[in-house]
Order: C-alpha cells, then sequence, then structure tokens
C-alpha cells in the first residue's frame, strides 16, 4: 500500500460517544466539577421558569396574580454565564490533564478535527448529566416553593407536557452553554503540537 | 517494483532556536534504512535520535533536508496523508510508554485500529490476538497502573504493531525498564522483525541492547559519525 492511494483516517460519531463516555466515566472526580456547574446554572434557570408557570396557573384559578420579577431574570443569565466560565476552567485543566494523551493520539494517527470532536462529544455527555440532574431539583424547588405559598393543588394541575417541553429546552440550553464553554479548550488541544506534548512532564 | 530502501533521509537538518542560540538538533544526515531491517540509532541524550524520529514520523518539520518513505517525500503530504502516515504505516513505541490511562490494555491495542477505519468488534478481535501473541493473554482487561513496567511496554508494542505496520520507531523502548525486562522486550521487537519483516529502528544509549541489530548507526551532534554492519545472529 502506498501512502498515496489510501488515506483513509476515520473518527466516527459512535467512536467519539463511546471513548467519551468512558472518559467521563472513569474520570469521574473531574466530570463531577463540570456536571455541578452545568447543575447550579440549570436548576436555578428551571426553578424560575417553573415557578413562572406555577403563578400563571394561580392567576388562572383566579388567585392573586403574581410574577418572576424581570431582576431575576437577570440573576439567572449571571448564574449561566457563571456556570459556562467555570466549565470552560475545568475543560482547560482537563486539556493539561491530558496533555500527554492527546500527543499519543496524533502519533497513532488522530487528526486535530478528532481531537476536537472527541472534546466537543465529552462537554455533551456532561451537559445532558447536568442538565438532566439541573432540571430535577428545580422540579423539587419549584414544587415546594409556590406549593408552601399557593397550596399543592396549584401546582399538580402542571401539565405534562408544559414539563417536557421544559426539559427538552433545558437540555438543549445546557448543551449549547457547554458546548461554547469547550470551544476554546477542545480548540487548544486540538491544535496541540505533538511533538510538544510528547515532551511534557506532569 | 519496491525498492529495497524503505526510509531515505536527505542532507536532514532541524535547527531550534532557544533563548536567542541556535540549537542544532540535526545537521545534515543521510540516511538509507533498507526494508526488513533491524537498525539500532546509538548516541547519548539529545544528540537527535528523538528529533530524527519525529522527522521520519511527520511529527515534525526539517529545517533542510527530505524524508523520503517507500518513494515518497513525505513533506508533500498534506495532514491526512501524514496521519494517514502515523496511522497504518508507522508503529510508535515511546520510552515512557504513553498508554492511554483510562483504557484496559486491550483497548489501548484496539485504539489505532478506530482511525484505521476497523469496525469495532473486528480491530478488538485483533488487538486480542496481538496481545496474546506478545504474551499478554490474561492481561487484557487491566488498565497500565495494574501493569509492571515491562508489561506496559509490551502493550504499547502490540499497539505499534496492531496496523501491520510496515516501520516501528522505537524511542528508548528499553529506557525505563531494569536490564532483564529491556532484553526482553528487545528480543521481543527483534522476533517481530523477523517473524513479520517488520522494519524497526531503535533508538537507544545503551550499547548493551545493540545486541539484536543488523545494523548500528552511531550519532553524534546531530549527524552520522559511523554506520556498523553486523552479522545476523
Amino acid at each position: 500500500m502506498s501512502i498515496k492511494e489510501e488515506g483513509r483516517i476515520t473518527f466516527s460519531l459512535a467512536d467519539a460517544l463511546r471513548l467519551g463516555y468512558d472518559n467521563v466515566k472513569r474520570r469521574f472526580n473531574r466530570a463531577v466539577l463540570s456536571i455541578a456547574a452545568i447543575m447550579l446554572g440549570i436548576a436555578f434557570f428551571s426553578t424560575l421558569s417553573l415557578m413562572d408557570v406555577f403563578f400563571k396557573l394561580h392567576a388562572q384559578a383566579g388567585g392573586g396574580a403574581l410574577g418572576v420579577e424581570g431582576y431575576q431574570y437577570g440573576l439567572v443569565l449571571v448564574s449561566l454565564a457563571v456556570c459556562t466560565i467555570s466549565i470552560t476552567n475545568s475543560m482547560l485543566i482537563a486539556v493539561y490533564e491530558r496533555y500527554r494523551e492527546i500527543g499519543t493520539m496524533k502519533c497513532l494517527g488522530a487528526l486535530d478535527q478528532h481531537v476536537l470532536k472527541l472534546f466537543l462529544v465529552e462537554s455533551i455527555i456532561l451537559a445532558i448529566l447536568g442538565g438532566t440532574f439541573g432540571f430535577g431539583i428545580g422540579i423539587v424547588a419549584s414544587i415546594l416553593a409556590c406549593g408552601l405559598s399557593m397550596g399543592f393543588h396549584v401546582v399538580l394541575e402542571l401539565p405534562m407536557t408544559v414539563l417536557l417541553i421544559l426539559l427538552g429546552k433545558v437540555i438543549l440550553l445546557s448543551i449549547t452553554l457547554s458546548a461554547i464553554a469547550t470551544i476554546y479548550p477542545a480548540y487548544k488541544a486540538a491544535k496541540l503540537d505533538p511533538v510538544e506534548a510528547l515532551r511534557y512532564e506532569i | 517494483m519496491r525498492s529495497d530502501i524503505i526510509i531515505k533521509t536527505i542532507d536532514l537538518a532541524r535547527y531550534y532556536e532557544l533563548g536567542g542560540e541556535i540549537i542544532k538538533a540535526l545537521d545534515g544526515v543521510d540516511l538509507e534504512v533498507r526494508r526488513g531491517e533491524y537498525l539500532s540509532i546509538v548516541g547519548p541524550s539529545g544528540v537527535g535520535k528523538t528529533t530524527l524520529f519525529n522527522m521520519i514520523g511527520g511529527l515534525d518539520r526539517p529545517t533542510r533536508g527530505k524524508v523520503i518513505i517507500d518513494d515518497v517525500d513525505i513533506s508533500q503530504l498534506d495532514a491526512y496523508e501524514l496521519a494517514w502516515l502515523r496511522c497504518r504505516k508507522i508503529g510508535y513505541i515511546f520510552q515512557t510508554f504513553n498508554l492511554i490511562p483510562t483504557l484496559t490494555a486491550l483497548e489501548n491495542v484496539a485504539l489505532p485500529t478506530i482511525f484505521a477505519g476497523l469496525p469495532r468488534d473486528e480491530g478488538r478481535r485483533k488487538a486480542e490476538i496481538i496481545l496474546r501473541s506478545v504474551g499478554l493473554g490474561d492481561r487484557l482487561d487491566h488498565k497500565p497502573s495494574e501493569l509492571s513496567a515491562g508489561q506496559q511496554q509490551r502493550v504499547a508494542i502490540a499497539r505499534a504493531m496492531v496496523n501491520d505496520p510496515a516501520i516501528i520507531l522505537a524511542d528508548e523502548p528499553t529506557g525505563n525498564l531494569d536490564f532483564k525486562t529491556g532484553r526482553e522486550i528487545i528480543n521481543l521487537l527483534r522476533e517481530l522483525n523477523r517473524k513479520r519483516g517488520v522494519t524497526i529502528i531503535a533508538a537507544t544509549h545503551d550499547l548493551k541492547m545493540i545486541g539484536v541489530s543488523d545494523r548500528v548507526v552511531y550519532m553524534r551532534d546531530g549527524r552520522i559519525e559511523r554506520i556498523e554492519e553486523r552479522k545476523r545472529e
């Protein structure tokens, strides 16, 4: 086989998912930090979103008009920004920890884009985990907060479709934030010079 | 017709700048490596052995000169073709093993088959066969941290061999091993060289590790000092 006639190097999404999933599982201590960051931001976001729904249900049922205040949404934005920055931070540390590993993979034939893909896929796995847990916390927190003030009969009227649509939004939001947060660290990993990386001592 | 020369370097040089000073890691190396031979490159550390390997593997670009592998000047290759070269044509073995710590022995060896586009089952099957052939059939699901240094280097050798490369570049493969284990590793490399016909280039600073070589290249200050022909044992 000559170099010129072949030339197919592959790294499918399924491969990236499998490797990424293994990595999240086996480096769970590192993953917990990122998951926690996403979880907290998303918990705050989903609590407020659900409270808003409950307030509307309450108003429809003839209760007083309550509402989520504008500044509270402002706080949510700030917390989501903080969560994004802390994911970037923990991903950067992960890249440094895995310098040699990345260099080795490149030696074995990985292209820049494969390294990028692997880190992005990992961040998406973290986002889905963090988003789901955060949503769970949000449900509990909002039910407690609204149930205690307006009565639990109101919160029990929450339609399932509203909940599912919100879950979809939340997962989408956490994936987007996590992906944005990971672009720079993943790009840095992908552009790593293998010669430099293999010389690197941890 | 394939030529008998698998790798050829022509006036190969690599200079670095370090603190305003020019370091000549390689300074005009002309070397022809024969297909199927076991070539040792000997010299103290810092003599340019690793730099030479980086050039041959296409990991680094020369300041001057050329590397020709199977009649192709590798400076003409794009990123895809270089990755293919590293994946399919060349196997790497390092002094520090460089296994992926989170993956088992089997997964480490199967990793290059993913990039080579082999279906997952086939890659794992191949990895298992080759791990058995280096004597690690009972260590497939162990992590690197659960293996001895010699076993880790065997895993690394299996990983280097899994895509059936034509060339193996071994950079100080025994540098982190005791004498006995080092000899075992060298003998294993020699066995692979004979059985599979893979060309092996092994860098070492240890003269005790060159006994199995067909030829020995002595390097000094980024140049080849002399080349010694040896009889096949």
